[in-house]
């Protein structure tokens, strides 16, 4: 007390704010003598429930009652990022003993970036009492010391000494009604339920079989019991496969526990959750782990669980991320439905058209076609394992790098567009690379035509790396958070998936012969191949735009010219004859040196605006020269969907970058629709936009929260704590509009 | 052709630079920041490359801050390791907007007034520092080796509780780490449970 005093002296002429923190903490060093201790923000009473009295083998409780004041909270066992759980020290005569607290259900309480659980409003903590054989007394004299801390903006420790006196003779039920009310919400062990778990990158892999019937499809909350394991505040993917649900929980990255075995809590909204205990099959990560598997704080709009609508429509999609090894094969499958899709990209479907009329030929033999197949084949998959390794063995140097980060890079763009311009002149017959290639490099290609093929499948792996087609962007997500071989095993599953319809049908015998005809129409089609390849180049060139402005846009573009110019001067036209006359040669040389002259000063000129830019004035220039002119759409931060939840606001998050062509379709088709736009704003939600064109470090790990690791991503966050609902990456406005009305019925 | 654009398309791939993005976590490099000390003056993590520097997170209205402030036990520790020749940098995430905000010269003397010696007291009110390094509690403690290298990240002390007498039977966790580093051993405990008050992160941040 004098200490306290002296204290008080001290800080008497501080603010007044100071004086009333310490008034605060004062009546906690009251030493009460009664059964009930009050502070400001509590009211804590020890109660006991014996309602046959207290006897050897008959139901005896004891539980503290916490009554917290508005807002207030004290912790659950776990109390999370930060916080300390309520403690009960027992004084009881011998012949009494006590059990484990029966935590109730606990609560997510968000604070900022940070994630507690714990309890607000009112609880009872109860434990069981064994009374032994022989004891007798009249009455049985229980003494509690209590520690908890209570908690708003500032947190408060606070204890209080209890006594109580139960009788044992008679019944003590007066508050049967209280413990009845917490033995409600005890978590449930369910006996038919059996959960298992293995650590999986920086992640938990938690798999539950036999969860009740009732329970299946909807969102569940996921409380570690154990703490310095999980990162509270990041969001838990999860998924149902029939009666099976599958969780992938982060683990924090400054995780300080590795138990062998843990037990969790999942809530789905209910007064009492469900306990389930689980080994965990190692070996946990040692040293430094994957940079961006696990952001140190997640961003503040994370909470629990992204989960998958119900609707019918979303269901049929690879929304659920694969959670557990048996959902390999399900990854696997979507890899090779993916690869087989990007064929139809418009930047591949021309180099692979062309490549398979060439199997047409009458001159060629069945077998030479079967090679060409398995080397095309060959090439196609170490093309897009070697990127894929490429892109792991960055990421373990702590890049914050998804698929698709290529093109984050404007050098890579240009680059880009400079290989299609080449390509789609090439096609249009502007000159033949016959002629431009060294005589015997062209003689070595014509003596290994095996390397060849391979070649040209690893020229269709480039020009369709970028393009995150359906089905792949989860199997890519799930597949960079995998062990390395069965990433790769992915990678690999998707480049076969794309060469299979080619070696297909260079393979099976009679499918090469339905082909059309050789002929006179194919110089035709060859020029037609052109037409998509330069759209590719418009569309690279608006991504350019994106990233580095106008003048870096005009400077590609002058550049391109120059190219095309050396191509015309270099290059034969298609159709020319070789052995020219000398002096045709003689002005064609001159013509080459000129060429390379205007492209040296163009590339000279045009490099400056080429580069990259310093990243710290990245965002500043996309923001103000990104296309979002839709003034519904605000640019996304973390906090702006932490602070809308906490007004009560539903959040929708466009993950998107310029350069994902399947972005930009949903974003002109349902998230333009006016219907759809109708919806969020008669539910007030509020649309943010994350711009990935550029490398984002904050994005990246929103993404790998959700575990993603590219875009399209299209997260749905209703108000306050609950979890956010992922969409389809193909989105159409019927399935957005569903989202918002299941949001709506389920709030 | 193929072979032309392909090796084009491969070294662009290479090529492409890459921007390191913040992140901590015990064994890998800690997060480079500036922040302004409680007299105006900018001090940067990178200043002090070549020493061991300790990073304590700290707010003077949190119990568990005066837990360790008014025993002694936080000006004691800062004593050790600033004699051990560690640099201490004493940081305060709370957002301005929060009860218990302090301004730079109140939470300079106050600092003065516990006989605390950190190197510097930094205000990181928008909370750049406290979110690239995951700081969670008041107090949380980071330990950055000359390397620059995270070496430690977690609690002050193995006895998470608000109540001074339990300092006595503690084990302080950052004075074992920083001589077990300083002695060329591998950390034993190189990430622990923070526990204390939860940072008041400004929402602007």
């Amino acid at each position: 007390m004098t200490h306290a005093l002296i204290g008080f002296a001290e800080r008497a002429a501080r603010p007044l704010r100071n004086v009333v923190v310490l008034l605060l903490v004062l009546p906690s060093l009251a030493v009460a003598q009664t059964s009930i201790v009050t502070t400001p923000h509590v009211r804590a009473e020890l109660l006991a429930h014996a309602p046959q009295g207290v006897g050897a083998g008959k139901p005896v409780w004891l539980g503290l009652s916490l009554r917290h004041a508005p807002h207030w909270h004290t912790y659950w066992k776990n109390p999370g990022d930060s916080g300390l759980p309520t403690t009960l020290v027992w004084k009881l005569p011998e012949g009494i003993s006590t059990g484990e607290i029966q935590w109730p259900t606990p609560k997510q309480l968000k604070l900022g970036p940070l994630m507690n659980y714990g309890y607000e409003d009112t609880l009872l903590l109860t434990v069981p009492v064994t009374v032994a054989a022989g004891f007798s007394a009249p009455t049985v004299a229980v003494k509690l010391r209590a520690e908890w801390l209570v908690c708003k903006d500032v947190c408060i420790p606070e204890s209080g000494e209890f006594t109580l006196a139960v009788p044992t003779a008679a019944a003590t039920a007066a508050h049967a009604d209280l413990f009845s009310a917490a033995d409600a919400r005890v978590p449930k062990l369910l006996a038919q339920a059996t959960a298992k778990s293995r650590v999986d990158g920086q992640a938990l892999l938690v798999e539950v079989d036999g969860l009740q019937a009732e329970l299946t499809g909807k969102t569940l909350a996921f409380f570690p019991e154990t703490g310095g394991v999980i990162e509270p505040a990041a969001p838990v993917v999860q998924s149902w496969q029939g009666s099976r649900w599958s969780a992938r929980v982060p683990l924090s990255a400054q995780r300080s526990e590795s138990p062998s075995a843990m037990a969790a809590v999942l809530v789905d909204g209910a007064a009492a959750g469900i306990q389930v205990r689980f080994d965990i099959a190692g070996p946990w990560p040692t040293g430094a782990p994957v940079a961006g598997a696990a952001p140190a704080i997640a961003p503040a709009s994370a909470t629990t669980a992204p989960a998958v609508p119900a609707s019918s429509d979303t269901t049929a999609s690879p929304s659920s991320s694969s959670a557990s090894s048996s959902s390999l094969w399900l990854t696997l499958a979507l890899a090779l439905a993916g690869g087989v899709l990007l064929n139809l990209m418009p930047c591949v479907f021309p180099v692979l058209s062309l490549k398979l009329l060439s199997l047409a030929q009458p001159d060629k033999r069945r077998a030479d076609r079967i090679g060409a197949g398995f080397a095309y084949t060959a090439g196609v998959v170490a093309s897009f394992v070697a990127l894929a390794g490429l892109l792991m063995a960055l990421r373990a140097g702590g890049e914050q790098l998804g698929w698709g980060f290529q093109l984050q890079s404007p050098t890579f763009v240009a680059a880009l567009a400079l290989l299609f311009t080449l390509i789609g002149l090439n096609l249009a017959g502007l000159f033949e690379l016959r002629l431009v290639l060294p005589g015997n490099l062209a003689a070595a290609r014509a003596r290994h035509p095996l390397v060849d093929h391979a070649l040209t499948g690893a020229l269709a792996v480039a020009v369709a790396s970028p393009c995150t087609g359906p089905f792949m962007g989860v199997a890519l997500g799930s597949a960079l958070t995998l062990p390395v071989p069965q990433a790769l095993a992915v990678f690999g599953v998707l480049g076969f998936g794309m060469a299979l319809p080619y070696l297909l049908i260079a393979a099976l015998p009679g499918m090469a012969r339905r082909l059309p005809r050789p002929g006179a129409w194919m110089l035709r089609f060859k020029a037609a191949m052109a037409f998509p390849m330069f759209a590719t180049v418009i569309w690279l060139l608006w991504v350019l735009g994106q990233q580095i402005g106008n003048d870096g846009a005009t400077a590609l573009l002058a550049l391109l010219l120059a190219t095309a110019f050396v191509g015309w001067a270099v290059g034969e036209p298609a159709g020319g004859t070789v052995g020219a006359a000398d002096s045709a040669g003689r002005s064609r040389k001159l013509g080459m040196v000129l060429a390379a002259a205007v492209w040296m000063a163009t590339a000279a000129w045009a490099w400056p605006a080429l580069r990259e830019p310093a990243s710290g004035n990245a965002a500043t220039a996309t923001a103000t020269s990104a296309p979002t002119t839709d003034v519904r759409w605000l640019p996304w931060s973390p906090d702006a969907v932490a602070v809308a939840r906490a007004q009560g606001r539903p959040v929708f998050v466009d993950f998107t970058a310029a350069w994902c062509v399947s972005c930009q379709f949903n974003k002109r088709g349902a998230l333009a629709d006016p219907s759809v736009l109708a919806d969020f704003s008669a539910q007030n939600v509020l649309l943010l936009r994350a711009d990935w064109t550029r490398r984002d470090a904050a994005i990246t790990a929103a993404l790998a929260s959700l575990g993603r690791s590219g875009v399209p991503v299209y997260a749905l966050y209703p108000p306050r704590a609950g979890s956010p609902v992922l969409l389809p990456e193909f989105l159409r406005a019927e399935t957005v509009r569903q989202a918002i009305a299941a949001m709506q019925t389920g709030a | 052709m193929n072979r032309l654009v392909s090796t084009l398309v491969f070294s662009a791939v290479i090529s492409s630079a890459a921007l390191c993005a913040a992140q901590a976590t015990v064994g890998q490099t800690a997060p480079a920041f500036s922040a302004t000390d409680t007299t105006g003056k900018s001090v940067s993590l990178a200043d002090f490359k070549g020493k061991y520097v300790v990073l304590e997170w700290t707010n003077p209205g949190c119990p568990f801050v005066q837990k360790h402030y008014d025993s002694g036990n936080m000006p004691a520790t800062q004593k050790d390791a600033v004699a051990k020749g560690a640099v201490w940098l004493a940081l305060n995430t709370t957002a301005k907007d929060a009860g218990d905000y302090m301004a730079p010269a109140a939470l300079q003397t106050w600092m003065q007034s516990k006989n605390g010696v950190p190197t510097a007291t930094l205000m990181d009110a928008d909370g750049k520092v406290g979110r690239a390094y995951g700081a969670r509690t008041t107090p949380h403690m980071y330990i950055v080796d000359p390397q620059g290298k995270l070496v430690y990240a977690g609690a002050i002390d193995s006895k998470p509780t608000a109540n001074p007498a339990d300092i006595k039977t503690a084990t302080n966790h950052v004075t074992a780490a920083l001589g077990e580093a300083m002695g060329g051993k591998p950390v034993t405990r190189a990430t622990t449970q923070a526990y204390g008050c939860s940072i008041k992160y400004s929402n602007a941040g």
